[in-house]
């Protein structure tokens, strides 16, 4: 990814318009809202040429950040893109097979006692 | 063990998130760069719900979001458990955003200034009302008039059962202990314990903050 120069710094802010990327998109097409720590991981191969959907260098982007699992909030800051608009550009990748969401605990569940343990000990061992 | 069944494989990416709240000014994104590794995040937010009644539209009718640039902190504690912490929008306009926020998090710590103390009110409310454990951290400014626990206690109404500790968001081992009073709060309120045995108050616990 050596071509992927940037043409101004991080600090001048936006060129495009956010929604832009999405096409102005402002809703996941399947209108499932991940939550900010889902995990999301690649499933199958990266986008190719052949792909049925027109991927977007956004799109490429997130897919080469999740060949290892990663949270929704990490590839939005991975990306400097909105969390909306990676919402939106995720549900693309779910829908279409390239990236799949983590099994987790259902949407809400609190994580185990033994999981707080783990945290906990975690923290004290900082 | 009590895991439930749907915990996943103990060796899979494990993430966890706890908010950070209190008023502007209270410290919030000190205590996230305190302890975590910060990093950028922003959201834009529909400014039509965001700002009714705060900013003014005319002249700028297309503009219909506004960018929010959010505290966010990532801790790992060990390869495939992270926990995340997310500050919450200072401003009461983006109130909306909170239950996106607060959504499966594993509790919260509502940072006070004793100088402003009602900055924390709407909070503790918050979380009372949604059933989200919290516990309050008395941010020890340079200079902030001294109150003692009861005071600032009797000040927010808190349950009896809510730890309220002092803390230097500076410092990091300060904010350690925070979250870590913070989660021995929600494992008591987990092991389903007498809250009458619940620990009380970790206050003695905290190194008290170099004023």
């Amino acid at each position: 990814m050596g071509a992927e120069s940037k043409w101004v710094g991080r600090n001048a802010g936006p060129v495009v318009r956010p929604y832009a990327v999405t096409g102005g998109r402002t809703e996941p097409a399947d209108g499932e809202v991940l939550d900010l720590i889902t995990v999301v991981v690649q499933a199958g191969p990266g986008p190719t040429g052949s792909d049925p959907i027109e991927f977007s260098p956004e799109h490429r982007r997130i897919v080469n950040l999740c060949r290892r699992p990663a949270t929704v909030a990490d590839v939005a800051s991975d990306t400097a893109l909105p969390i909306g608009v990676v919402r939106v550009l995720l549900a693309d990748l779910i829908q279409s097979g390239r990236v799949k969401v983590q099994p987790q605990r259902p949407a809400g569940q609190q994580p185990s006692t033994d999981l707080l343990r783990e945290v906990l000990h975690g923290l004290r061992a900082l | 063990m009590d895991s439930a069944p749907c915990d996943q494989a103990d060796s899979s990416l494990a993430a966890f998130k706890i908010i950070i709240a209190g008023g502007f000014g209270a410290g919030k994104t000190t205590l996230v760069g305190a302890i975590s590794e910060v990093r950028p995040l922003r959201t834009e937010e529909d400014l039509s719900s965001a700002s009714v009644g705060y900013d003014s539209l005319s002249g700028v009718e297309a503009k219909t979001t506004t960018t929010v640039a959010m505290d966010f902190g990532r801790i790992t504690l060990n390869q495939n458990r992270v926990l995340y912490l997310f500050g919450t929008p200072g401003q009461e306009r983006f109130w909306f955003m909170w239950d996106d926020l607060c959504y499966g998090a594993l509790g919260a710590v509502v940072l006070a200034d004793t100088r402003r103390l009602a900055d924390c009110f709407a909070s503790v409310d918050y979380f009372e009302k949604h059933g989200l454990p919290f516990v309050v951290a008395i941010n020890c400014f340079d200079g902030a008039p001294h109150h003692d626990h009861a005071e600032v206690r009797a000040a927010l109404d808190l349950d009896p059962r809510v730890p309220a500790v002092l803390c230097d968001a500076r410092k990091m081992d300060s904010a350690q202990q925070v979250l870590i009073t913070l989660l021995e709060h929600v494992l008591a309120g987990r092991t389903g314990e007498d809250p009458g045995s619940w620990p009380a108050p970790a206050a003695s616990q905290v190194p008290a903050p170099q004023i």
